[in-house]
């Protein structure tokens, strides 16, 4: 699946570097890289993300 | 620490200490942060922001006993290893589980008894013209919130009230005095905490002890202590704060009446209302957090072991990052940190958020003209404020 965080929205709190350590993290400069192509098998993690995102920026934007 | 300006400086422990006042605005405008007698206060947006998050500091709470001669005994052991104040791979693994049952999806299901009970409150009172806002509504509305959430009857809320108030008193300076009483509430709550999860063990249900009963995942799990340890942490944490922005949100609306007419009229700005409340008018008036390490930042050297508190009035209203600081429900803001933030950002703000969005607008309709009606009375600034009494009288609507 391919995931997408709003750019706008994001303030770089990284509690969804808590609940997916592989999918985000944050850099040196405090702000949040991610990767947008993700692994089925990690949709659970992907999906306590979304729901923890305190500004609710993170999307499954190709859900196959 | 050192540096070569001249940074203004507060004594934040004197309770008439004030975010809003002069004193404050003009040190914003000079300095991003000022000193204090506990280390430095954060003034300005930009530089709350990036501290709130830098993982060169830690939250800086858990020195609180500590540094008022509490060494040992239920509370100090509580405190030290409460979520809160947990670092590293033992907050995560925790907030990981926790984390589920504070979503969205399961919060949306409960607002429609959040209206019911709002209103229900404003009946008792509507006709007289007249309340105490903290005991007629804020406090019941608050601790029946939380009762709700947690699946218990909230014919208890009285009980829950009085055990989470008299473990807020750990959070004043007077603690080691009252240490007595705040250990057997404490002693209380747990018990009452323990009662609640050995229930949903035997008898499960969809609601949220059950879900962190059942919380497990990826071979992690919550032990029965640390989750009795958490629920006690929510109930502290969710009943004081929630009250307390309540009436802080009320006296931002007798200063702009304008605003409570527009509410009144818009229900659908309810949660505008609740965030410019709380960027202009926060109850926890600042974050803690205290330097890991010695590092250099914006030309001052802050030295390991520092606390740094972070203020979120200031910031929220810094004019640098809000041309127009002035509460203003139809504008679009920066976000506040009202609830924090980074890794330690608050859990359960989704439901404090809920709340406040289903409250402000049915006080707002139901309470019109309102105005102060008699003797107010408040927390100092310092921490967590709110007002102990707030006296109203209003036109009722229905």
């Amino acid at each position: 699946m391919k995931i997408h965080v709003d750019r706008k929205l994001c303030d770089n709190h990284g509690q969804c570097t808590i609940t997916a350590p592989s999918v985000f993290r944050i850099d040196e400069a405090g702000i949040l890289q991610y990767e947008e192509n993700v692994d089925d098998s990690l949709r659970a993690d992907i999906e306590d993300s979304m729901d923890v995102c305190p500004v609710q920026a993170i999307f499954i934007v190709d859900d196959k | 620490m050192s540096s070569t300006t001249e940074a203004p400086y507060f004594n934040i422990s004197d309770p008439t200490f004030a975010m809003h006042s002069e004193e404050v605005r003009s040190a914003r405008e000079r300095s991003w942060y000022a000193r204090t007698n506990y280390g430095i206060a954060v003034l300005r947006y930009a530089q709350v922001s990036q501290l709130l998050k830098d993982q060169r500091l830690s939250q800086g709470s858990g020195q609180w006993p500590a540094h008022n001669g509490v060494h040992s005994g239920l509370f100090y052991d509580w405190w030290t290893t409460c979520l809160l104040v947990l670092e590293g791979e033992d907050h995560h693994r925790i907030r990981r589980l926790v984390n589920p049952a504070f979503a969205p999806r399961h919060i949306e299901p409960l607002i429609p008894r959040f209206h019911e009970l709002a209103e229900e409150l404003v009946d008792a009172y509507a006709a007289s013209g007249r309340c105490e806002f903290v005991a007629d509504f804020a406090e019941p509305y608050a601790t029946r919130v939380l009762c709700i959430l947690l699946g218990i009857p909230e014919s208890e809320w009285p009980t829950i009230a009085r055990l989470a108030s008299t473990i807020g008193l750990a959070l004043g300076v007077t603690i080691n005095e009252e240490l007595p009483t705040i250990e057997d509430a404490l002693g209380e709550l747990f018990r009452y905490a323990e009662d609640l999860i050995v229930d949903r063990q035997q008898n499960p249900k969809d609601d949220f002890i059950t879900r962190l009963v059942e919380a497990n995942k990826d071979g992690e799990s919550l032990s029965d202590a640390e989750l009795r340890n958490a629920l006690v942490l929510m109930i502290f944490g969710g009943m004081d704060t929630t009250r307390n922005q309540l009436g802080l949100g009320i006296q931002s609306f007798l200063h702009n009446p304008a605003q409570w007419d527009l509410l009144a009229q818009r229900p659908e700005l309810g949660k505008a209302a609740t965030e410019e409340v709380m960027r202009t008018n926060p109850t926890t008036t600042w974050v803690t957090r205290e330097a890991v390490t010695t590092f250099e930042y914006e030309g001052l050297t802050i030295d390991k072991g520092t606390t740094v508190h972070l203020f979120t009035q200031s910031s929220g209203t810094d004019p640098l990052a809000f041309p127009d600081p002035e509460m203003d429900i139809e504008g679009e803001h920066a976000p506040h940190y009202g609830f924090g933030g980074g890794i330690h950002h608050c859990l359960g703000h989704f439901v404090a958020r809920a709340d406040m969005t289903v409250a402000y607008p049915i006080l707002a309709r139901r309470m019109r003209d309102m105005k102060l009606g008699g003797v107010d009375e408040w927390l100092p600034d310092s921490g967590n404020t709110g007002p102990v009494r707030l006296p109203l009288t209003f036109t009722p609507a229905p």
